[in-house]
């Protein structure tokens, strides 16, 4: 049945859509312009669903997220669109405070079942609100789970779970990943959240990444292949975080670099990088090593090609804990 | 309010030299030579100028990012190039080629930009209560489309501007459109600017294709708020007859806008060609003015083209960068 079909991996999360909105009446989509299809994950989905189901909204995004968490209260299941994820800040009291607390606090009674997606990611000479990645924000507040997908078979995979899951979840992906193509089967399968991928094996150094990075490290991984034996992790999701894949991994290897594109400080990296301390220094030959966004402002012009994690900083990375 | 001959002269250049100058940035970017994305102004372009237009250098402006500001700066004076060079990511521009699309020129208390439509709106009070706080007569000219509407801190923004009576004028160019949805699906009423009512703040609508109109509704309302009256809102009605953003597909809901509607409008709702026609008929302007106006418009922009093309692209080190994110 498996033929080899390929999808975007914006044509994988709009089939999980049209999979999962066949499936449970209760899930439907809010967004700004999603109905004409500011992306194409959401083209042509009003053809099937309706206007009722894909809404379109206002410029809005703390009413919308809002709207989400009630229509959630009363038992619907939304996807919340945020075009690109930077957008989310204006509603950063309901995303990072509230969506992911509330049950906790009101006596784990009421689960919250919403998907919210945006795309984000340094690379387009856009800077700032068009690039930011929200997970380092996201997994800082708990009860939000977050993913992000490198590759269209997770794409499609990792958003059923995340429609299926009872907790708000907050999907992300790489706009330079967008038109990205792969293999993506034509059943019904689901990728669960909080588990990792080896995407490349080795042995000499593991290198853990998500998203375009996972790409990045692929890259490294081949061109190195005669020297250093690269294994590649795609970590999928960051809440929860498969961390026992990853000292597996560390155990074979000892060698971590961890590529991250959002900033250095705080974030996705760093706590990974603690996690390894507590839980497998004495697997480790080396200390870890990060590549990550600089703590400066994700800038646009021509520079952003500095900042972001390329495969030349990462080989650097990996030479320099591989010495 | 009515204008004198020489105000109409300058707003007609005005208003030339940003459309030669909105053509300019989509032949840049058709050429790859742009950095970032470029939302034309096509002909909705007669509302910035006007806004521009009777501010003084200290008086607080956002412009509206239809066109990325060109009209609004030009007409309040700014030295173009230096924003063109930032999208271009030179080292001549106004962010150091760091932004893309921001606009940063603090002396002419033109401060930036953001990518999140509605940050403006508070922005603008802040700029009126220190206005107050100063004591200073300066005035806010706060601009944005009809679609930011939607967000909540333009609400918050209105009623503090009431409340605290500021001098703030919110200046609405509607087009109609929002990105791919069209406005009336967004907002219940014909008129964005009826939301000021609520908050008890007059307001007016104005036609958006004629550059006078405007220019006297800018006029009337800035008049208003120097006289301490507290804030006002102006809506331009006007249209978007071009996709929202370039290469962005032109659609509003499920549906493709309708092509031949567009094209008319194009053909027959030119501000530059109607305000030349007021200008002949008034005899303020003859013929042969009017075509070295706008040849002086296009040449104009194609030196500020060779301008930043001359200017090396930016690329800071990341510790030169590290360097600049906090003041000494
Ligand atoms: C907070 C936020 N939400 C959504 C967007 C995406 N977006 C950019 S412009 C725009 C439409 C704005 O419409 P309007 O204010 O009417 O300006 P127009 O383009 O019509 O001139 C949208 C939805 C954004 N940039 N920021
Ligand atoms: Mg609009």
């Amino acid at each position: 049945m498996s033929s080899q079909r390929e999808l975007t991996l914006c044509e994988a999360i709009r089939e999980a859509y049209v999979e999962e909105m066949r499936r449970d009446e209760r899930v439907f989509m809010l967004g700004i312009s999603i109905q004409a299809g500011t992306f194409p994950h959401t083209k042509n989905l009003c053809e099937e669903f309706g206007t009722h189901r894909v809404v379109d909204t206002p410029l809005a995004e703390t009413g919308m997220a809002g709207c989400a968490m009630g229509a959630a209260q009363e038992g619907l299941r939304p996807i919340l669109d945020f075009m690109y994820a930077g957008f989310s800040y204006f509603a950063g009291s309901e995303v990072f405070l509230q969506m992911g607390q509330y049950h906790f606090l009101h006596g784990s009674q009421h689960p919250l079942p919403i998907v919210m997606v945006g795309t984000c990611g340094v690379g387009r000479r856009v800077g700032n609100e068009h690039a930011t990645l929200p997970y380092g924000m996201a997994i800082h507040h708990p009860g939000i789970k977050t993913c992000m997908p490198a590759t269209p078979y997770d794409a499609k995979g990792l958003m059923k779970a995340a429609i299926r899951d009872d907790n708000p979840v907050l999907f992300l992906w790489h706009t330079n990943l967008m038109m990205h193509k792969g293999y993506v089967p034509e059943e019904d399968y689901v990728v669960p959240l909080g588990v990792a991928d080896i995407k490349r094996e080795g042995s000499d150094v593991t290198i853990l990444a998500s998203g375009l990075q996972v790409h990045s490290a692929l890259k490294v991984a081949e061109k190195l292949k005669d020297e250093i034996s690269v294994e590649v992790v795609d970590a999928r999701s960051f809440e929860p975080f498969d961390r026992e894949s990853l000292l597996r991994s560390i155990e074979k290897t000892t060698r971590l670099v961890i590529v991250d594109e959002d900033f250095e400080r705080g974030g996705f990296a760093a706590e990974v990088s603690a996690q390894v301390m507590e839980h497998g220094y004495d697997l480790l030959d080396a200390p870890v090593r990060r590549v990550c966004h600089p703590n400066i402002p994700v800038p646009g012009g021509y520079i952003d090609v500095y900042t972001m994690p390329t495969s030349e900083r990462i080989e650097e990375a990996v030479r320099e804990v591989c010495r | 309010m009515s204008l004198t001959n020489d105000q109409k002269i300058v707003l007609f250049r005005n208003l030339a030299r940003a459309m030669a100058l909105d053509r300019m940035m989509m032949r840049v970017i058709r050429a790859g030579k742009m950095v970032g994305f470029y939302h034309e102004g096509g002909i909705a372009l007669a509302p910035g100028i006007a806004a521009g237009a009777f501010l003084q250098k200290e008086d607080p402006m956002w412009p509206h990012y239809r066109a990325h500001g060109l009209a609004h700066m030009l007409s309040k004076g700014i030295d173009i190039k230096y924003y063109v060079a930032e999208h271009m990511g030179r080292e001549a521009g106004c962010c150091k080629g760091r932004s893309s699309f921001h606009m940063s020129f603090p002396e002419d208390h033109v401060f930036g930009f953001s990518g999140n439509i509605g940050a403006n709106f508070p922005l603008s009070v802040g700029y009126g209560f220190a206005a107050k706080y100063k004591q200073s007569g300066q005035v806010v000219m706060n601009c944005s489309g009809d679609g930011s509407y939607g967000e909540g801190r333009c609400h918050e923004a209105l009623l503090m501007s009431a409340n605290w009576k500021l001098p703030a004028v919110f200046w609405c160019e509607a087009n109609g459109m929002a990105q791919h949805s069209n406005v009336k699906d967004l907002f219940p009423g014909p008129n964005v600017s009826s939301l000021a009512a609520g908050f008890g703040i007059p307001s007016m609508v104005v036609d958006g294709q004629d550059l006078f109109a405007c220019a006297e509704a800018a006029l009337q309302a800035l008049a208003h708020v120097r006289q301490g009256n507290g804030p006002i809102f102006v809506e331009c009605k006007t249209y978007r007859v071009q996709e929202h953003s370039v290469g962005g597909v032109n659609y509003e809901g499920p549906n493709q806008r309708d092509p031949e509607l567009m094209a008319k409008w194009k053909e027959t709702l030119n501000p530059l060609a109607l305000a030349a026609a007021r200008l002949l008929a008034e005899k303020v302007l003859t013929q042969e003015d009017i075509d070295q106006i706008k040849a002086d418009a296009e040449r104009e922009a194609d030196e500020v083209e060779a301008f930043c093309e001359a200017s090396p692209k930016a690329l800071p080190s990341v510790a030169e960068m590290q360097a600049a994110v906090y003041t000494a």
